[in-house]
């Protein structure tokens, strides 16, 4: 391909009998081909041998805590009687403990169904793919979009006096505001934070308050959903 | 010695018989061709691409997470079916069963403490891998419906351990099922009849207790076998594993 | 588009009004609203095979003991029926003792004259007024009446209103 003339001429035939395409191939418009993938192994036996090694690592594990770890049973089920404090499964604990602070239909339908649907649709915005730290441009437009947004849901949380899920999020927030404020900062930890994408930040924040509630919802929560301090 | 090279020689003999050669079609995997074919050519192996790329395979990459949950499931599928050779899904007989596993069952507490213990070890790796693919960007194009498919995953998994939870009938069961069904009863409009489908009345009671055990141990987990094999042909299809490398070159 | 040159449609006088479907795809059309319709119906069929028409819980209407069992001021719990019934010098009523907040059964608490729930930690009133907590209504109550041998018939399918009571 000559710099003068952008494209590939082909020659034309009986397009009948013999068709033959014509390609245009400019600069801009090849093909994009993913480049070296990186050496690779065959799967068998590599990936084979490994997903083995991991089976087995694996069956040890449980075997070995299965035999020293009993499943609760307790009583027979009483439609009569509720245990006092009832609870959940762990992994819905953290809900149950949502439910302490908001209606059902919040904490039970809304919630979850916000948390799956915004889980669901991450692969398709444009910010999630992009990459870009979050103070990476106009620095003060988006502190001032942080800030409203934090106050926000600071003020909504206030009021339904649900501190377990505000107090992880002031903290995500002042962790969040550390590489603005101290964007020269030379500690490795900063310019890490500094480097952290939208959505790295938004994952965080959920996690931690999820973390949150599922541990006051395990450990800090007794009977009548009461606080208690689990060493006592 | 004598005895190991007669039995070589045997072994070869066999290799060498019509019967053998019409079940094992490719030969010893000591080509790249018949090592293509042991993965290319085999029922279970074909959702695997032939080749991996090499940086996939690190434990550091992966962890290794989403094959620790695919285990999880098949032990779970194995210790459950055999939970099912002595439990009877009704209302009386459904909590004698579990006394019955836990005190006169030969190895019925290891096998009881076995499935539990995977169960609550699955959910704790789905959620893992879920947060760990997040992070290391697998989600990104051309994997954003793999994601989707994950995110599907992860309800089912949450849903089969839930109406597992149930099958003990025991106080821990029936209250925590009353409580997330009430939850359900609270969705507007469709709550109510789904709560009635769910539970097969208005009751948590025998109808529940038959209805969770089907969702339990057939539904979901079909819903799940169908979902695994997408999750995984789709890896093969959009380009392999994403390694975090990949994600801090692209962009 | 292509017209076929023995064309079924006819000239459209705007082309806007009328676009011709070809034989291939009204066939398709045909199909696929066939498929739909027999996929809708398999649907409604499964979901009415799934719905119980009969259900074999217990039953709803219960008779209690004489009205001298129930002293006035006091607040008795039937526990295999799950209803209070709370008389006062006004009157008498029958109480649900299921949280309506997520279906816990509440209990009585004589010493704090209280009925609380131990899910979530709702408080109510003997008169099922939501006291503390996350309960969103009171306690419901049943409709209770006195039958002709002194007995009193409680029907739980029956909900009557929050202030009603059977004087007695």
């Amino acid at each position: 391909m000559s710099e003068k003339n952008s494209y590939e001429v082909g020659f034309s035939s009986d397009a009948m009998k013999e068709p033959r395409r014509i390609v245009f191939i400019t600069r801009k418009t090849s093909a994009k081909v993913k480049g070296d993938v990186g050496p690779q192994l065959m799967s068998y036996p590599h990936v084979i041998l490994r997903e083995g090694i991991v089976f087995q690592i694996l069956t040890i594990v449980l075997v070995a805590l299965a035999l020293f770890w009993d499943a609760p049973l307790e009583q027979l089920a009483n439609p009569l009687l509720t245990p006092n404090p009832a609870k959940a499964p762990w992994y819905f604990l953290g809900l149950q403990e949502l439910l302490h602070y908001f209606p059902p239909i919040v904490a039970g339908v809304l919630i979850p169904t916000l948390v799956v649907v915004a889980l669901m649709v991450i692969p398709y915005f444009g910010v999630n793919v992009q990459g870009e730290p979050l103070w990476g441009r106009s620095r003060r437009t988006r502190l001032q979009i942080f800030l409203g947004v934090f106050v926000t849901l600071f003020v909504f949380l206030a009021i339904y006096q649900a501190w377990t899920v505000l107090v992880p999020t002031v903290l995500v927030a002042a962790l969040a505001l550390v590489p603005y404020f101290q964007p020269s900062s030379p500690s490795r930890f900063v310019r890490y934070l500094m480097s952290r994408t939208l959505p790295w930040w938004v994952m965080t924040w959920f996690i931690a308050v999820a973390l949150t509630l599922t541990t006051v919802g395990t450990f800090f929560r007794g009977p009548g959903w009461s606080w208690v301090w689990p060493w006592r | 010695m004598a005895t190991t090279v007669w039995t070589q020689r045997l072994l070869e003999q066999i290799i060498k018989t019509r019967v053998w050669r019409s079940i094992f079609r490719r030969g010893p995997a000591r080509t790249n061709r018949t090592r293509s074919l042991a993965v290319f050519g085999n029922l279970s192996l074909h959702i695997l691409p032939v080749k991996v790329r090499e940086k996939s395979l690190g434990v550091r990459a992966t962890y290794y997470l989403g094959s620790i949950s695919f285990f999880l499931f098949v032990v779970l599928t194995v210790t459950g079916i055999l939970l099912m050779l002595y439990y009877h899904p009704a209302v009386p007989d459904a909590y004698r069963d579990m006394k019955d596993l836990v005190y006169v069952v030969g190895n019925g507490t290891f096998l009881r403490n076995l499935h539990r213990l995977a169960a609550q070890a699955m959910v704790l790796a789905v959620f893992w891998h879920m947060f760990h693919v997040f992070y290391r960007g697998g989600y990104k194009p051309p994997h954003e419906f793999n994601w989707v498919v994950g995110v599907g995953l992860l309800l089912v998994t949450l849903f089969l351990s839930y109406t597992g939870y149930l099958l003990p009938w025991d106080q821990l069961a029936f209250w925590a099922i009353t409580v997330g069904t009430n939850i359900i009863g609270y969705v507007p409009l469709l709550g109510r009849p789904i709560r009635f489908l769910l539970l097969g009345g208005h009751i948590i009671g025998q109808n529940a207790l038959l209805r969770f055990y089907v969702l339990h141990c057939v539904i979901l987990p079909l819903a799940a076998v169908v979902l695994i094999a997408e999750h995984f042909w789709r890896i093969q299809k959009d380009g392999g594993l994403t390694v975090r490398d990949d994600n801090e070159r692209e962009e | 588009m292509s017209m076929p040159p023995e064309g079924k449609e006819k000239t459209p006088q705007k082309p806007e009004e009328m676009t011709p479907v070809s034989r291939r795809d009204f066939f398709n059309q045909i199909a696929g609203g066939a498929l739909a319709i027999a996929g809708l119906g398999a649907a409604v069929v499964t979901v009415k095979y799934s719905s119980p028409n009969v259900l074999f819980e217990p039953p709803t209407t219960f008779r209690t003991g004489p009205l001298d069992d129930y002293p006035v001021n006091s607040v008795t719990y039937l526990q295999d029926q799950q209803v209070y019934i709370v008389r006062t010098e006004k009157g008498l009523w029958a109480m649900s003792s299921v949280c309506p907040h997520l279906g816990c059964i509440t209990q009585w608490k004589p010493e704090s004259n209280q009925i609380a729930c131990p899910c979530h930690g709702s408080k109510f009133e003997r008169d099922g007024k939501v006291q503390a907590g996350p309960a969103p209504r009171p306690l419901p109550r049943f409709s209770v009446r006195l039958a002709a041998d002194g007995a009193l018939v409680v029907d739980k399918l029956e909900i009557v209103e929050e202030t009603e009571i059977l004087k007695v």
